[in-house]
């Protein structure tokens, strides 16, 4: 570990009530439409992330996981400032960035890298490799070509990659070598948090199982944090020391991986486990099947985002929204049947 | 045929659909492609058979030349495809048509494209219905909403005139399912089926799946890359490298005593519930990569990747040699064959 660097509990990463809301009503002439004889021009606003908080302690790896849609991607990007947050506060090593503009994010990036879920489409096809992976660390540190040549050979053999392949282009690789590239960019300014967007999703098993090695054995080297966002169960139990599900924009629940798999509080998460496919056992007739779909993003529901797919949901589901709130153990849960009030008083 | 009151696999069955040999090759630019090589299996009359492997194994191949749709520079270079007493691989583009949809049905991966958006979804069921049958527009109406109502689409009567944007991934796809079944196939091929969709969505949707052809005693052929799923479902499993059968098997044998040190690769590759015990252990990797097509090295293709390789494994190329499985059952469909000069030992 980094032994003793500022506070030592002090959180690397932190994000308070972070909200992402995008404008898809498109021009003024696209929204007219006329109601009760009267010109309106309504709004059509996504709400991807919700009120969302988490907090990523150094040498730690925090896994997002839930379906497609449900903003763990948009959380991602919202974090690393790619887009700009629509209220909330992002943290990293106690240092505002939640306003900082281009010039600002430059010293942060350097703290914070990124590795993308697509390596045909994260990787500039006219680029040499060699360009692709110091690219980072020209940006931010400059350095001389001979400099710069030593540290990309380094990095090369790092990810597992021959230094035969200094000057080739990305189209000369497979996925999994592109992917291996992505992660030597990333790594090329030691980077303290990596925020790694489903980076084995796009890859063949056999693949996907030497990049999580790779991924878990850097880490163990460098001892930076990741931020990981799958929607693979499995890859984010390996990986993960705490785990966040989300739904619909909402951290519906978070807590230590051990915990979340052997006792998930939140109907939605438990759901999601029983729906996930086990090697070597029959699929069973559905117990904890979830029946319909994601709602829509643009126009939440009430209360409890999930209660319309809740096979427990009650009255107050829909009138309140629940909040995330500890349950013991390091596990918080947002829903109303966990709440201390309601949940086992005794205990 | 009454093809409702076929029994499950037992252990005396003339096989639904039997491969033999079946060679698929593309002629490009860059050499021949030897997508499929040699393939033999045997399909039951409803069973469910796991097609698996990665990208390139070869394996939505076997089921487009099984539908007859493989396009130049492709070809069904060698083998049989003996379906119903005939072999699809000589049927003229005419006599494939009638079965095509009638007998044998295919469901694609991405639901998105797979369905017409310039038609209702009433039309596209409808429409296999009145190319293979002789009912009226009342009762193929009637069959439909029969049919979506079965996949678990609510207020069929409605939905039956919506446009395929109107619905969800997850919904298209039962859809999609619904046209394939509603002909009554004896075979249905799903390529990869779930893959686009969200797990719970995945989950439902398998069981839709098995719930329509054990009603209907369709044999499946699932193709996908996902081994877990595949287990799930299937009575036996097929396991494809580089467009060649490496395993074939009963699935519960399959996954708990893999013989070839590539299906072993595979499994171990899937971060199992094992492996959380506290400390965090390295998934078991296959290294390198699948090797590119048009150069195979000779011998087994897998050989440059296998732990287990030999000087003779770069030499020749092994053969898929059946052994009995264990336990499980008699007769030939129970066997578990592998292509490996130096398979694994199954421990007791």
């Amino acid at each position: 570990m980094n032994g003793v660097k500022t506070a030592e509990n002090a959180p690397l990463l932190e994000v308070r009530d972070l909200e992402q809301r995008f404008d898809v009503s498109g021009s003024l002439i696209d929204r007219l439409r006329f109601s009760g004889g009267r010109v309106s021009a309504p709004r059509r606003i996504v709400h991807a992330v919700n009120g969302v908080s988490l907090s990523i302690r150094r040498g730690e790896v925090l896994g997002i996981v839930g379906e497609s849609g449900c903003g763990k991607s948009t959380l991602a990007k919202t974090i690393v400032k790619l887009n700009e947050p629509t209220a909330g506060q992002i943290l990293i090593d106690g240092e505002d960035i939640t306003h900082h503009d281009f010039t600002q994010m430059r010293p942060v990036r350097r703290k914070m890298q990124m590795i993308f879920q697509d390596p045909y489409a994260s990787l500039n096809p006219r680029q040499k490799v060699r360009d692709i992976i110091m690219e980072p660390y020209l940006e931010s540190q400059g350095g001389s070509v001979p400099d710069r040549t030593e540290r990309a050979l380094a990095l090369l053999e790092k990810v597992g990659l021959g230094t035969e392949h200094l000057d080739r282009y990305p189209h000369q690789f497979s996925g999994g070598q592109r992917q291996r590239i992505g992660i030597a960019r990333s790594l090329s300014v030691q980077p303290d948090l990596i925020i790694a967007d489903e980076p084995v999703s796009a890859l063949d098993v056999s693949i996907q199982a030497q990049i999580l090695n790779l991924l878990m054995d850097l880490k163990d080297e460098f001892g930076f944090s990741y931020l990981f966002i799958t929607h693979d169960l499995s890859v984010v139990r390996h990986i993960s020391d705490r785990i966040g599900v989300m739904y619909l924009g909402f951290m519906v629940e978070t807590g230590p991986t051990g915990t979340i798999f052997s006792a998930p509080k939140h109907p939605y998460t438990r759901a999601l486990l029983a729906a996930a496919p086990q090697l070597g056992t029959k699929l069973g007739p559905a117990t904890e099947q979830l029946g319909g779909e994601v709602p829509s993003a643009i126009d939440l529901p009430r209360g409890c985002p999930f209660r319309q797919r809740c096979p427990l949901a009650f009255a107050r589901c829909a009138e309140e929204r629940p909040v995330l709130v500890p349950v013991g153990g390091g596990q918080s849960v947002a829903c109303h049947l966990h709440e201390p009030a309601i949940a086992e008083p005794a205990a | 045929m009454t093809e409702s009151s076929m029994p499950r696999p037992g252990n005396v069955t003339t096989p639904l659909l039997s491969v033999k040999g079946l060679r698929t090759w593309f002629h490009t630019f860059g050499g021949i492609v030897k997508a499929v090589d040699g393939v033999s299996f045997d399909v039951a009359p409803g069973e469910i058979m796991g097609l698996v492997g990665e990208s390139g194994g070869g394996k939505s191949m076997i089921g487009f030349s099984i539908m007859g749709l493989i396009d130049p520079p492709g070809r069904v270079e060698a083998g049989s495809i003996e379906f119903g007493g005939r072999d699809l691989a000589r049927l003229g583009e005419d006599e494939m048509r009638s079965i095509r949809g009638k007998e044998i049905a295919m469901i694609f991966q991405d639901p998105m494209t797979a369905l017409n958006p310039l038609y209702t979804i009433g039309n596209q069921i409808e429409e296999t219905l009145a190319l293979h049958t002789t009912l009226s527009a009342r009762e193929r109406r009637e069959k439909a909403i029969e049919m979506l109502h079965k996949v678990g689409i609510p207020q069929p009567e409605q939905r039956l005139h919506h446009y395929p944007h109107q619905f969800s991934g997850g919904m298209r796809q039962r859809v999609v399912i619904a046209i394939a079944m509603i002909a009554r196939p004896r075979l249905l091929i799903a390529d990869e089926p779930t893959t686009a969709l969200d797990v719970t969505i995945q989950a439902q949707l398998l069981r839709l799946m098995r719930q329509q052809v054990e009603e209907s005693g369709t044999s499946l052929i699932l193709i996908t890359h996902d081994l877990a799923a595949v287990s799930q479902m299937a009575d036996t499993i097929v396991v494809l490298y580089c467009g060649r059968i490496v395993e074939r098997g009963p699935a519960g044998d399959i996954i708990a005593r893999p013989r070839h040190p590539y299906t072993r690769g595979l499994i171990d590759s899937i971060p199992h519930e094992t492996d959380i015990d506290g400390a965090k252990r390295r998934l078991s990797q296959i290294p390198g990569n699948v090797p590119d097509i048009r150069k195979l090295p000779p011998g087994c293709a897998f050989a440059p990747r296998c732990p287990r390789a030999s000087g003779l494994c770069r030499m020749q190329d092994p053969v898929l040699s059946e052994r009995e499985g264990t336990g499980d059952g008699q007769g030939p469909r129970r066997l578990h064959a592998t292509a490996c000069h130096h398979p694994l030992t199954v421990s007791p």
